[in-house]
């Protein structure tokens, strides 16, 4: 956790989403610290997908407010919100199949050879794949080579994969926080153990982390705090030794709340 | 010109790429190592044209001996695959970047004739008629990208601009063909160090492209962009200046191979035969470059070209029937889509089944 008197490093506050007469968020206030894992859980159709574009900024809220490190941000695009630290993964990874790990992670920031080669663009490779292993050991991810094509990975490496380059992308900035949605959903269950180590590895180094997913054992392994969310609004919010399963389904489901202030 | 082996590879990008089970050696890494039958599929998927092209030689050689085998031969070869080489490299960099271009021959046609045009009546020097024959080729492909990036499916889109761009060939001529271009002879029949010209316009547009796709920023970014636009927007880059370039390189070329066309026969036809945008797409195929973009490496499209201009000339040579060229190209793009999707297949299997080992064995 970050010393309690920083701000957090993203922080909605009563932020409302509607589309039409819907309201698919009311009220929802939540936040994240740097090296805090918060778990965003609710059944389908409770809010937190839409929550978690909110906080990405693929949409704009229609009411409320989006500090990030304690800064009240007013036009928050996705652009915006990565140019301020804040890292989406996908469920659908967007990782490119016929290129290698390193050409991933590099995308639009491949280094250049020097000088006369360097105004045709000609890209550095062995520089790249040795920022790429350098990045990669210090998340401790060893899975594949930097130089191995991405259609040669499995499943649990591609997932890694992807959650590495936002990691990736915002070490140069020296932290920000990484939004994760369902990142196991497609795994089985000794990789998705091996995504689970990276998560708790990416905290401890600084960053805040946001996870949606309907993965209870995920949730429970490497949550700090756990925040459920029940027809667009915040039902529970929680630190991890206050919740168990039971409860989290109750929660989830609807059938209690155990909404407690929690700084 | 004799033909090399694939310089580097367009997958994997890079010289290191090259040998995809070669890599854990330098890495050292204990889950890295590719398994032998994995290695050999791979080999087969990325090299399996090359080994067609050879079988192909050495039967035809010894079927047709001892007309086949010879110097004079192989450069009817090249001459006849050059112009079919140079489309199909339009067809395949449209690809690689995620268009579909089906403009291809009337934008060579109206490349040629506006370049006829210039020559004969307007008495433009040779070396600016064909810039305004590459400048024509680009423009179309630009004007491709336009319309198509507005969010048009391209397919459609240049099944319209074959017509606008044939009709507007034949405008320019006037309807006829413009003969009596010997002027162009120095890249058309002539041939030097008894290498046809063709065969060094090709070589050269085919290094070239290949170290732009595999070397540079932009070549890279074009291939991400077919391969997966999102990931490239996700990446902070302007997706759609990448996907501009592919149709603007595949217009360029277009342009190039309507003038090798025009320079070889030494007449300007409006007709667009849209042919030659098949024979293309059939090499492309070969070569296993993926209609769904991202995919394939140039220089096995180069091959693709060649074992077309092979085919068609050892059995014209053995003395059957030319409609038995077509139906065996045919049979054999067939052939080589199923072998690859079988490899492909059978190359995804075995890697899921060595990442469940790799972690069973406590490797991450």
């Amino acid at each position: 956790m970050a010393h309690p008197d920083s701000p957090p490093a993203l922080a909605l506050g009563g932020i409302a989403k509607h589309y039409g007469y819907v309201k698919a968020l009311d009220g929802v206030d939540f936040h994240v610290n740097a090296g805090e894992i918060v778990s965003l859980l609710g059944d389908n159709g409770a809010g937190k997908s839409t929550l978690l574009k909110v906080m990405s900024g693929a949409h704009a809220p229609s009411e409320g407010t989006i500090r990030i490190d304690g800064k009240l941000v007013t036009k928050y695009t996705p652009s915006v919100a990565s140019d301020l630290g804040v890292e989406m993964v996908y469920q659908d990874l967007a990782l490119v199949d016929t290129l290698d790990i390193s050409t991933n992670l590099q995308l639009g920031r491949e280094p250049l050879r020097p000088f006369p080669l360097s105004l045709f663009g000609f890209v550095d490779f062995g520089k790249m794949h040795k920022a790429t292993r350098t990045q990669l050991d210090k998340l401790g991810v060893r899975t594949a080579p930097p130089e191995r094509a991405v259609e040669m990975l499995s499943g649990g490496q591609r997932q890694v994969t992807a959650i590495s380059r936002a990691a990736v992308r915002l070490f140069e900035r020296g932290g920000g926080v990484i939004l994760m949605d369902e990142p196991t959903a497609a795994l089985g269950y000794e990789q998705t153990l091996m995504v689970e180590a990276l998560i708790k590895r990416m905290a401890a180094a600084g960053f805040a982390i946001v996870l949606v997913t309907h993965n209870l054992p995920l949730c429970l392994n490497v949550s700090d705090r756990i925040v459920v969310l029940n027809r667009g609004r915040k039902v529970a919010d929680v630190m991890r030794a206050q919740a168990d399963h039971n409860k989290i389904v109750s929660w989830i489901t609807g059938a209690d709340r155990a909404e407690e202030a929690v700084a | 010109m004799s033909v090399k082996p694939p310089m580097s590879h367009a997958k994997t990008g890079g010289p290191l790429g090259a040998a995809a089970p070669k890599a854990p050696l330098k890495t050292a890494r204990p889950s890295s190592a590719v398994p032998r039958d994995v290695a050999l599929l791979v080999f087969l998927r990325d090299r399996g044209i090359l080994v067609l092209w050879a079988v192909l030689l050495i039967g035809f050689a010894i079927w047709n001996a001892p007309y086949f085998a010879t110097a004079n031969n192989a450069m009817l070869i090249l001459s006849a695959s050059s112009v079919t080489a140079v489309y199909a490299a339009a067809v395949a960099i449209g690809l690689f970047s995620g268009a579909f271009d089906l403009s291809l021959p009337g934008v060579g046609a109206l490349a040629s004739c506006v370049t006829a045009v210039a020559l004969q009546n307007f008495g433009f020097a040779i070396p600016l008629a064909l810039a305004l024959g590459v400048v024509i080729g680009a423009l179309c492909g630009f004007v491709n990208g336009w319309i198509s990036l507005k969010g048009l499916n391209p397919l459609i889109v240049t099944i319209g601009t074959l017509s606008v761009t044939s009709g507007l060939a034949a405008k320019v001529v006037g309807g006829y063909s413009i003969y009596g271009l010997f002027q162009l002879e120095f890249m058309g029949s002539a041939r030097y160090f008894g290498i046809p010209s063709h065969a060094f316009i090709v070589a050269a547009l085919y290094i070239g492209l290949t170290v732009f796709l595999t070397q540079t920023r932009a070549g890279i970014r074009m291939r991400a962009v077919g391969g997966n636009a999102e990931a490239v927007r996700r990446a902070g880059l302007n997706e759609r200046q990448y996907r501009m370039m592919g149709f603007v390189f595949s217009g360029t070329l277009a342009g190039i191979a309507g003038m090798m066309t025009m320079a070889l026969v030494g007449e300007a036809s409006p007709t667009a035969s849209p042919g030659v945008i098949f024979t293309a797409l059939t090499a492309v195929a070969l070569a296993g470059v993926s209609l769904q973009g991202g995919r394939g490496s140039l220089p096995r499209v180069l091959i693709g070209a060649l074992i077309l201009g092979t085919i068609a000339d050892g059995l014209t040579i053995a003395g059957v029937e030319p409609y038995w060229a077509t139906v065996s190209t045919g049979a054999l793009m067939i052939g080589a889509l199923l072998l690859d999707k079988y490899l492909t297949e059978a190359i995804s299997t075995r890697l899921v089944r060595i990442s469940t080992l790799n972690v069973h064995d406590g490797v991450k």
